[in-house]
């Protein structure tokens, strides 16, 4: 005891240092928030790396039971890929074409696979004849896709055929946006080459850059969103104008088209016959 | 007693002046001296430690309170405390009996630089590593701490060669 106190005397400056310095930078620690995270998130690092380490011998104890639980895991999954590879072959012949196309779950949609038969792309207005009619559940105002984005809309139907206004023909417009901002407004063809378009209405304070994506901005009833429709290939503004001139690059190439798909918008009349009640 | 009320005088004048010219001067966004340490640094040589290490910690922490810097004035200050008398002895020998004031006259001029000199730059070591709390950037924060460290010590030469004797 005589000793304790005999260093602690001893000592006493020291100490008093220390408790001085100890409590100064609890406060730092504790009051100022940069400091404290910087404080505690290295302390947790310190944790962590203690962890792993720990974690990192432990794990090799348990190296047996893991591998029997793969294992049994292993032989479950091989049987169940032989059982569907089984049911897959069988049911090959039904399966319908529906491509790999993104649609958005809240519409309720089923594409009607057809064939171009006819198809122009260097008048002013151009049309596209299908091998599929109202036999098959086409109508008119349906939208026709294929894998490279949108090709156009339903106009005639009869009941072998159907006629589509490809969306190089000045007579329809394609409610678009751009996929990184969601500005919206129409694609236009203008009659020159069947490769590019016009994206109108787009405000001069729309950030875009080339190259952007122009989707279908699912505000008709034909296409739902984000079906691609091309490229911002090039774009002009003068200092007079409100609206950008963009030209698109469109997804689609007219000349090689063979295969299109028809969106079927299941829920197309009740959603007309709403809108409908609405302008009355 | 004179001495006593000298230095009362002392720590309120030099904490009003920290707080409210100094702290406000930012020259060239690395300038901001602190002059409150002079109170530490011309206590009495043979002052006691444990007091004189107190009274370190009452001033940082009228200054952190007053500059919103909870405890980082406060631990650079009692570490000048701690280190007065070991770097007095490095620089100068004290003679027996005697309990001077730190100034020119008393350590002499080459010993009272570096007396200043060290203690600031500890004080302003620890303050600045303890502010920015990291090491990444050192270079700047290095830059402050001399930079800081050369204008504080200038100041406080020439608050002390103002004084008689």
């Amino acid at each position: 005891m005589k000793k304790l106190f005999a260093f602690l005397i001893k000592y006493s400056i020291v100490i008093l240092f220390l408790f001085l310095e100890m409590f100064a930078f609890s406060m730092i620690v504790r009051n100022n928030g940069y400091q404290q995270s910087v404080f505690f998130s290295s302390s947790n690092t310190l944790l962590a790396s203690l962890y792993s380490v720990s974690n990192s011998v432990i794990e090799y104890f348990y190296l047996k039971s893991t591998n029997e639980g793969l294992a049994s895991e292993n032989t479950a999954l091989k049987n169940q890929v032989v059982e569907l590879q089984n049911q897959l072959d069988a049911l090959h012949p039904y399966i319908p074409d529906t491509g790999n196309i993104k649609i958005s779950p809240d519409k309720e949609i089923r594409f009607i696979q057809a064939k171009v038969i006819n198809n122009s792309t260097n008048k002013l207005l151009n049309f596209i004849t299908l091998n599929k009619g109202t036999r098959d559940g086409i109508k008119p105002d349906m939208g026709v896709i294929n894998e490279e984005g949108v090709v156009g809309v339903v106009s005639t139907v009869s009941e072998k055929f159907a006629v589509v206004i490809p969306v190089i023909n000045p007579k329809i417009q394609i409610n678009s946006k751009f996929l990184r901002n969601n500005y919206s407004g129409p694609v236009h063809w203008e009659g020159h080459n069947f490769r590019y378009a016009n994206l109108n209405d787009i405000a001069r304070h729309v950030v875009f850059s080339l190259g952007d994506t122009i989707v279908t901005s699912g505000y008709s009833q034909s296409f739902p969103e984000g079906i691609l429709v091309g490229t911002v290939d090039d774009f002009k503004i003068s200092d007079s104008d409100a609206y950008y001139y963009i030209k698109v690059k469109l997804g689609v190439n007219f000349r090689t088209l063979t295969h299109v798909k028809v969106i079927d918008y299941l829920n197309y009349q009740e959603q007309q016959n709403l809108e409908k009640t609405m302008q009355e | 007693m004179i001495i006593f009320l000298q230095n009362i005088v002392r720590f309120i004048l030099l904490v009003l002046v920290q707080v409210f010219v100094l702290n406000n001067i930012r020259l060239l966004g690395y300038i901001n001296p602190y002059i409150y340490i002079l109170f530490i640094l011309v206590l009495p040589v043979k002052f006691s430690r444990a007091l004189s290490m107190l009274l370190a910690f009452i001033l940082g922490l009228i200054i952190d309170l007053f500059s919103n810097t909870p405890g980082m004035h406060t631990f650079a200050t009692v570490l000048v405390a701690f280190l007065r008398n070991p770097v007095i002895n490095i620089f100068t020998t004290i003679e027996e009996g005697a309990n001077p004031e730190p100034s020119f006259y008393t350590f002499g001029v080459s010993a009272f630089i570096k007396y200043i000199i060290t203690l600031v730059l500890i004080h302003h070591t620890a303050f600045f590593f303890l502010e920015i709390f990291t090491f990444v950037g050192i270079g700047q924060t290095l830059l402050r701490i001399i930079l800081n460290t050369l204008i504080t010590s200038v100041i406080l030469f020439g608050i002390n060669s103002f004084k008689k004797k």
